[in-house]
Formats: structure tokens, sequence, C-alpha cells
């Protein structure tokens, strides 16, 4: 072992210094059991992160100076800004809640769906996010839940939640039908229908699951 | 088509609640225990020990979940895997998203440890694991050595009584805004002095580990009047003290010292029972003789360390935690309230201190421990230090990088002619 003369303490491990009083110690002994091992530092910031958070901004900078120089072009700056906040948006997401599929297909259909409203209102509010988009997502959304859980062999609480969620999400389109929002009306009318059928199957398979479920996560 | 296994869950205790809220990054609620013996240890017979270790600890299996307004423990298969010390010392254990284990054991040539979020379990719980797990290590590596006559272990304690939640079991509450206001006035304190200092890259944690003789301490203590914990709170602050910027000293030094309660209530838990005192010393205007300084902290014990005064303290927190409005709050909202009163707690205090006691182990492994070593993640210097046998270890555990303080505590003790080993992981 070897000794601080100035601390007055005997050291362990193979340092060369002092860990007190950081003095150099004379000549170490090599053959000794190391009580810490050296643990070298991770890099968490991922580079790819940086350089997409700097192409971002300059992008956004680039095309508000775009429209300033040629204001009669279209207006590309709402479209970049736009483009850009959705795309991070979901990527932020998909990031946080990888580790929970489940919860992440709930987002992701969420997200989707709010921005393609927010997308469809800025380019002259075609409707074609209420006719077509968010009635096919849900409808696809249920597929993908129900085939992502089989396939990873994902017990049934963990599911069962955001299966009835994801029910009840895709029967929103009856709104859309009865205050009459959308012209065309056979996306809607199917995806309600297939909520309807699918959260039935839900609720008669797997009702003891749901009633767990809730009381646990819902305990206060 | 499903497997119906029954998912088990079960709800956090009081003081459980504030570790998920407060845990980040760079202050990660954990803590390490660690058990050096006098060989090498042998990984797959660790395993074995675990194997055997975890199924009298079915608390251990439990991952940590958000509901919509409070956390849960939920019983989980994962299997515990013992691996080679790869992660800085007490890195982060709870993650949101993920579902996994809330503790982790590992060794390192002759030292095994276990860290464990803090959430699960106090020292004193995480110590009956640590107890278990090294008796049958021990037993299994020297299995011809101990045939026949297996040592008496001595945590035991039926399932129910390890999983109990003694806070609910000895606590009732009051009056709610009574309460709301006597912990007001509690934190009306002067804002106590805070060590500054360089953090360590990548928000380590930079531990100096002094071993040395529980006796000769001891009698340095008891030369003093003193006992043992009140001797080492006093030499912290009179260290800290002497490392205080003259513009500061003004303020008071305040020590933050977790209290086992398992000494005043009867329980078997593994879980969280504890509770904090706070013993502060004002240099400013008083003596700064390290006699009287130990005086003091002698007499805030002294008042604080009352049966009477922890359920007065515990109960202001169960009656916060039971109220109506407090339940129905969303997590996220309560996540939120406990931030804040956390770093006004942070605010009154300067430092911590935790004595894990006497570990005591069978007889039998005498010849097979050499120490037993407590350490905590931390935001401000903290001293964690336990006994076993005559071998007193108090570990140093600081966010900083500087070591004045740390010099003066023990140069303090060596200069009373104590023999000190020190070990540090950061060199």
């Amino acid at each position: 072992m070897q000794y601080c003369s100035y601390c007055k303490i005997h050291i362990r491990g193979n340092g060369d210094k002092c860990p007190l009083c950081l003095n150099i110690l004379p000549d170490g002994t090599s053959n000794i059991v190391e009580i810490y091992p050296d643990i070298p530092p991770s890099y968490e910031q991922h580079m790819a992160t940086r350089i997409a958070a700097f192409i971002s901004i300059a992008a956004i900078v680039a095309s508000f100076a775009m429209s300033k120089l040629f204001p009669a072009l279209t207006d590309w700056f709402s479209f970049v800004l736009l483009g850009l906040v959705s795309m991070w948006l979901s990527l932020i997401l998909v990031v946080r809640k990888r580790h929970n599929i489940a919860k992440e297909i709930m987002w992701q259909v969420t997200i989707i769906s709010l921005l393609s409203i927010v997308w469809d209102w800025t380019t002259g509010w075609r409707n074609w996010s209420l006719e077509y988009l968010i009635p096919i997502i849900s409808v696809s959304a249920m597929l993908v839940m129900y085939i992502t859980a089989k396939a990873m062999k994902l017990s049934i609480s963990d599911y069962v939640a955001y299966l009835l969620l994801i029910g009840l999400f895709g029967i929103i389109p009856i709104l859309f039908i009865l205050f009459d929002w959308v012209d065309v009306k056979y996306p809607s009318i199917i995806c309600v229908a297939a909520s309807a059928i699918f959260l039935s199957a839900v609720m008669i398979f797997h009702g003891e699951s749901i009633i767990i479920e809730l009381k646990k996560r819902m305990h206060v | 088509m499903n497997q119906k296994k029954k998912v088990e869950w079960t709800k956090l205790d009081n003081a459980s609640k504030i570790f998920p809220a407060t845990c980040s990054y760079k202050d990660t609620k954990v803590f390490r225990f660690t058990c050096e013996l006098h060989e090498t240890v042998d990984a797959d017979i660790l395993q074995e020990a675990l194997d055997v270790t975890i199924e009298k600890f079915p608390l251990y299996r439990s991952v940590l979940r958000r509901g919509i307004f409070w956390y849960y423990f939920e019983s989980s298969d994962i299997k515990p895997v013992v691996e080679i010390e790869s992660n800085p010392i007490c890195a982060s254990i709870y993650f949101k998203e993920k579902k996994n284990l809330l503790f982790r054991v590992f060794y390192y040539n002759r030292r095994i440890s276990i860290e464990v979020f803090h959430a699960l379990s106090d020292g004193k719980g995480a110590l009956g694991f640590m107890h278990t797990l090294v008796s049958h290590y021990l037993f299994l590596k020297y299995r011809d050595v101990f045939a026949g006559k297996i040592p008496q272990l001595t945590v035991n304690a039926s399932i129910s009584e390890k999983k109990e939640d003694s806070f609910e079991k000895y606590f009732a509450g009051g009056n709610v805004f009574k309460a709301i206001k006597e912990i007001k006035s509690i934190n009306k304190n002067k804002k106590a002095y805070h060590i500054k200092g360089t953090r360590m890259e990548e928000n380590r944690i930079k531990v100096i580990e002094g071993s040395m003789s529980a006796k000769a301490v001891l009698e340095e203590a008891h030369s003093c009047n003193t006992t043992l914990t009140i001797f080492i709170t006093a030499l912290f602050m009179y260290s800290i003290y002497k490392h205080m910027p003259a513009l500061k000293k003004d303020r008071p030094v305040v020590l933050l010292v977790p209290v086992n309660l398992r000494q005043f209530f009867k329980s078997e838990t593994t879980r969280n029972f504890f509770s904090t005192i706070s013993i502060g010393y004002e240099f400013e205007g008083k003596s700064a003789d390290f006699i009287d300084v130990i005086n003091s902290v002698s007499a805030s014990f002294k008042k604080e360390l009352t049966e009477e005064q922890m359920i007065k303290h515990l109960s202001r927190y169960i009656l916060l935690e039971k109220n109506p409005f407090t339940r129905v709050a969303p997590l996220p909202i309560k996540d939120f309230f406990i931030r804040i009163a956390n770093s006004v707690n942070n605010r009154n205090t300067t430092a911590a201190i935790s004595n894990l006691g006497r570990i005591e182990m069978p007889v039998e492994f005498d010849d097979y421990i050499r120490q037993f070593s407590v350490f905590t993640g931390v935001i401000r210097p903290q001293i964690s230090m336990c006994t076993y046998k005559d071998r007193l270890v108090v570990s140093f555990n600081s966010p900083f990088g500087e070591t004045d303080i740390q010099r003066t505590f023990f140069n303090y003790l060596t200069s009373k002619g104590i023999e000190i080993e020190i070990s540090t992981n950061l060199p």
C-alpha cells in the first residue's frame, strides 16, 4: 500500500497521486488489486441530433430570408417551419416513448391526426384530413397495434389500455358525420363501424383485464 | 392465447413517492452497498446467490410505473443478472418509460456491490438484501467448509413483513391546513451555506473512501464525551466551516441526517421507513472550537431524535399525501409540486450525513469479509458510513472535484493517531 507522508494516510489502488492533497506519490507499486474499474466516458450527445438541429435552423433562416427577398413566390417559410415542427414532434415522441410500443403507436396516431388538420388548414382546407386521413389512420392503427402486440408477445396488461384508447379514438369520426363536416362520408362510416366492432371485441374478450388495468392505473 | 398470469401491484409508501418525481441524471437517487472480500469474486456463484436471494425479496422483482394519479410498483418476471462493474458510481436506474428492475448487482475484483433506486428501499432495507446476498454467496462458495452447519442468517422476517408499508401502519393525519402552515414556517429558516465546486465530467460522483479502526474513532469520540455519529457529524461541519469563503460565513451550515424509523417503531420492512432531521450550526458569532460544535450538535440530536418529534414530522407528510386534493391531482402536477418542495429543501441544506451503523454478519464469515462500504448518488457533498467488525468506512461522496473538505476531515483523524486507508474511484 502506498503512503502519503504529507497527509499521513495509506492509499489503496494504483493511483499515482494522493487523492486528498494531489501530491505525486513515491513510486507506485504495480501489482495491486484495483478497487474501482476505470470507466470510460459515454458520449450521450449524438452527433446526428446536432447535425439535424443545425440543418433545421439553417433551413428556417434561409426560407425566411427567401420569403423577404422574393415576396411573390410561394410562402416557403410557413411550409418549412411547419414541416420541421412536424418532423421534430414525431421524432421526439418516437425517441421518448421507444420503450413502450403501444403507447408509441397511440401518441403517433394522435400527433399525426392533429398535424394533418393543421397542414390541411394552412394549405387551403381541402378537407382531406377529416375525410380520408384520420379515418384511414385510425383503422390502420388498430390493426398495427393488434399485430405488433401479438408479434412482440406483449403481455395483455401492457397494451389492453391502449387497445381501448385506440378503439375510442376510432369512434371520433362519428362527429364528422353528425356535424356534417365531411362531404365524402364512406371512410368515416367504415372507420366508426370498424372501431365499434373492435371495441366490443376488446370489451368481451379482455373486459377483466381492462378493469384490473384501470384500477391499477387510476388508484387515488 | 394469453398467459393469464396475474400481475400484482403495490402502492408506493410515503417517502418513496418523492424519488421518482425528483430523480434526474444529475441527482439519481441511487445508493450503493459494497462488500469487499479477501478473495476475487466468482461471478457464477454470485449469480446463483442472487437467484436464491431474489426469491426472498419479492418486491425487488418490481418495476416502477406511472398511473394517472400515482406511481406504483408492478411485479415482473425479469430475472436480475449479475454483471461486472461498468457504470459510474450510482448511475441512473429509473427511466420513465423503461420497464426495468430498480436495482443492480455487480462485482469487480474482490468487491460485490448492489445499487438500489431509493423508491424501492432505504439503506436499512437494502442492507437486508445485501446481507442475504453475501451470506448466500459465501455459503455457496465455501460449501465444503460450512458442510452441515449452515450459519444462521440474521435477517429473518416473513415476506409480508418485508413488504409492509410501515408509514401506513404507524402514522395518522390531523389538520391539513395546520400541517401546511407548519411546513411553511420550517422552510422560512435562513438560507443554508452551499458548497461550491467544479462538477465532475458527466456529473459523475467522486468517492473518497476512508477505512479505519472503529474502536480508535470511538475512543476519540468518547474522549470528547460523545457518540460516533455525533462526533463524525460535528467533524464534517467543522471541516466544511474551515473552507467557507469569508463572504459566506454568515450562513449556517446545515446537515441533513436520515433517521431509520425502525429504531422507534417496530418494523421488518425492506421498503422505505426513514425520516430526516436537520442539524445546523451558525459559526458566525459563535465559537468555532471543535468541542463547542460537538456540544451544539449533540444538543440538536437530543432535541430532534425523539419519538414525538418523528410522529409530529411524519404526520404532516402523511397528511399532505392523504388529503383528497392531493389524491385527485394528476401525477404530472404532483411531480411538479414535489420538485418545488424538493428544491426549497435543498436550499436549506448544506450537506448530508448518514450512518448505516453496525453491519452484523454471522461470525463464521469473519475470515472472508474485509469490509462493507456505502455510497450515495449526490448533488452536494455527503458522508455515508457503516461499520463491520472493527472496520469503520467513511465514504465522502461529492459531485465536485475539489477535495479540501475531505482532506481537512481525514487529516483531523490522522492527527489524533488514527490510521486511515484511502481509496478513490477517480484518481
